[in-house]
C-alpha cells in the first residue's frame, strides 16, 4: 500500500467536520437575519387585534358581496 | 347528433375489441393444456416421491447444491449454503426476539429480520434477480430511492420550531457528526495495520456514516459507496438507534458534572409560522450553493417540511406522514433484510462494523456533549450538556434520553424541547457529511 490511509482519514475528516461547521454556522446566521427580518417586516398579530380585523374584514367581504349581487341584479 | 354518431361508433369499437380479446383469452389456456401434457413424462410413483424429496429444504440445507450462485451470480462456499443459513435464520429469529419482546425499533427489525429469514431460504431464491425480495431491491433500494422518500415523510413530521427558537444549538448537531468522521479514521486504522480488515476509503466511510445515527442517510451512502456492505451497515445502524437509551446515558453521566446537569433553560420563544415556512427553503438554499451533493437527502427532507408548514396540503402531508413513510418502510426493511443473506452477513467484516458502530455511535454522543461544555465557556445563556447528546440524529429518541437523564437529577427540568433542536440540527449535519463523502469520491 502506497498511499497512507490514515492520512487520508485524518484529512477526510478536517474536510467533512469544516464543511458540517461551516454550513451549520451560515445557517445559525442566517436563521437569526431571517427572524429580525420577519420580526421587523411582518410582525405577529396580537391575537385580539387580530379577531378584531377578521370580523372587519368579514363586514368589507359582506358589503363587497351585496354590492355585486345589486350591480349583478341592475344590469340584468 | 354528429357527436352522438362519433361516440356510438367509439362504443362499438369498443365492443369490438373487448370480444376480440375475450375470444382470444379463451382459447389460449387450450394451447397451454396440450403443450404441458407433451412435455410432462409419465414417471413411477417411487422417483417421483425421491425426486419430491431432493427437493426439500432438509436436503438442500445438509448436502447443499454444487452450482447454486448468490444473488450476485457469484459461486457460494458450502459453509454459507448450509450452516451459514442456518445461523442466519437464528440471528433473524434473535431479531425478532429483540423487536417484539424488548421493543427495540420494531417498525424497522422486524420487516428487516424478516426479510433476512426469507433471504437465507434455499432453493426458492427470494432474494434472487427474480424472487420477490430482489425485485423489491431492485426497485428502490439499489438506485437510493427508497432512503429518499424516508426523507420526505421524516421532514413532513419534523418541526423547526425548536431549532429557530435557539438557533445556537445547531452546533451541537454538527459537533456529533465527528462520530462520523472520527471512525472513518478508526476504519482506515483497522485496516492498515491490521491484516485481517482490509478496508477501502470507500467502505470506511460508509461504515463511518453509522456514527450519524440515521438510517436513511446509511443506506444511501452504503448504496452509493459500497452495496456489498449494505446489509451489516443498515442492521448496525437501526439496531444502535433502538438502542440509543442504553449507550447513551453512561456516557452522558461519565462527561458531566451534577451541577451541569441540573442547568435550567431559558424558555423557548414564540416561532411565528412564517419563519417555519421560510425555513426549508433557506436551508435548501444555502445546501444549493454549499453542497449540492447533499441535496437529494436535504431537498426531499425540505420538500416534505416545506409542505407540512404551508398548512395548505393538509392531505399530501399527512400522506408522507403515514401512509407513505409506512408503505416505503415495509419496502426498504425487507430489501435490506434481502442483504442479510448468509454469504454476505457471515463474513469477518460484518463483525467489525458492528464494533465500528458502537464507537462511532459513542463518539457522536461524546462529541456533542462536549461542544455544549465548550459552548458554555462563552457569554451568553448557559446550555445544560445533556442536550448536546440529541446532536445525533436519532429523531426523537435521543432528545428523549436527554430529557430522561436531566429528570433524573431534577424532576422540574424539562429539556425535551431543547433537546430537540439539536436533534433536528444532527438530520441536517449528517446529511451534509453524507454529502461531503459522497462528493469527495465523485
Amino acid at each position: 500500500m502506497d498511499t497512507n490511509l490514515v492520512i487520508e482519514g485524518f484529512k477526510f475528516m478536517a474536510l467533512g467536520m469544516g464543511t458540517v461547521f461551516l454550513f451549520l454556522i451560515i445557517l445559525i446566521v442566517m436563521m437569526n437575519i431571517m427572524s429580525a427580518v420577519i420580526h421587523r417586516l411582518f410582525p405577529e398579530p396580537k391575537p385580539s387585534a387580530s379577531a378584531q380585523s377578521d370580523s372587519q374584514n368579514n363586514n368589507k367581504r359582506i358589503v363587497a358581496a351585496i354590492t355585486a349581487a345589486i350591480a349583478h341584479h341592475r344590469r340584468s | 347528433m354528429k357527436v352522438f354518431i362519433l361516440k356510438l361508433l367509439a362504443l362499438l369499437m369498443l365492443m369490438g375489441m373487448g370480444s376480440i380479446s375475450a375470444n382470444e383469452s379463451a382459447s389460449a389456456p387450450e394451447k397451454m393444456s396440450t403443450h404441458q401434457e407433451e412435455t410432462y413424462k409419465t414417471k413411477p410413483l417411487s422417483e417421483m416421491m425421491s425426486g419430491f424429496l431432493e427437493s426439500t429444504g432438509i436436503v438442500a440445507l445438509m448436502y447443499p447444491n454444487p452450482d447454486e450462485l448468490n444473488s450476485h451470480g457469484e459461486k457460494i462456499s458450502d459453509f454459507h449454503k448450509s450452516w451459514g443459513r442456518v445461523i442466519m435464520i437464528i440471528i433473524t429469529f434473535l431479531l425478532f426476539y429483540l423487536a417484539v419482546a424488548k421493543g427495540f425499533e420494531p417498525l424497522l427489525l422486524l420487516p428487516i429480520g424478516f426479510g433476512g429469514l426469507l433471504a437465507n431460504i434455499p432453493v426458492a431464491g427470494i432474494a434472487g434477480d427474480n424472487g420477490f425480495l430482489g425485485i423489491i431491491y431492485h426497485m428502490g433500494l439499489s438506485n437510493q430511492l427508497f432512503p429518499i422518500l424516508i426523507f420526505m415523510g421524516v421532514g413532513a413530521m419534523t418541526d423547526f420550531g425548536p431549532l429557530l427558537s435557539n438557533p445556537k444549538t445547531a452546533l451541537l448537531g454538527g459537533a456529533a457528526q465527528f462520530g462520523i468522521f472520527g471512525t472513518l479514521v478508526g476504519a482506515v486504522a483497522l485496516s492498515e495495520y491490521t491484516t485481517i480488515f482490509d478496508f477501502t476509503l470507500k467502505q470506511a466511510s460508509a461504515i463511518s456514516i453509522i456514527g450519524g445515527a440515521d438510517g436513511p442517510t446509511s443506506i444511501f451512502i452504503a448504496t452509493n459507496l459500497a452495496p456489498e456492505l449494505l446489509g451489516a451497515i443498515a442492521v448496525a445502524s437501526y439496531s444502535y438507534m433502538a438502542m440509543v437509551p442504553i449507550i447513551q446515558p453512561p456516557i452522558m453521566k461519565v462527561l458531566t458534572t451534577n451541577a451541569e446537569r441540573r442547568i435550567k433553560m431559558t424558555t423557548l420563544r414564540h416561532v411565528s409560522r412564517l419563519e417555519k415556512l421560510v425555513f426549508p427553503i433557506l436551508v435548501l438554499v444555502l445546501a444549493i450553493l454549499v453542497l449540492p451533493e447533499s441535496t437529494p437527502l436535504i431537498g426531499a427532507f425540505m420538500f416534505g417540511n416545506f409542505l407540512k408548514e404551508t398548512g395548505v396540503v393538509d392531505r399530501l402531508s399527512d400522506t408522507m406522514q403515514n401512509a407513505l413513510i409506512n408503505i416505503v418502510t415495509i419496502f426498504l426493511g425487507l430489501a435490506v433484510g434481502s442483504k442479510l443473506a448468509a454469504d454476505q452477513f457471515l463474513v469477518p467484516d460484518t463483525l467489525a462494523i458492528l464494533a465500528l458502530g458502537i464507537v462511532a455511535f459513542s463518539v457522536g454522543t461524546a462529541a456533542g456533549v462536549i461542544m455544549a461544555k465548550i459552548m458554555n465557556l462563552f457569554p451568553g445563556h448557559k446550555i445544560n450538556p445533556l442536550i448536546g447528546s440529541a446532536g445525533v440524529s436519532a429523531v426523537p429518541m435521543a432528545a428523549r434520553v436527554s430529557n430522561k437523564v436531566g429528570m433524573e437529577y431534577d424532576r422540574s427540568n424539562m429539556l425535551l424541547m431543547h433537546a430537540m433542536g439539536p436533534n433536528v440540527a444532527g438530520v441536517i449535519g449528517s446529511a451534509v457529511a453524507a454529502g461531503v463523502l459522497i462528493s469527495l469520491f465523485k
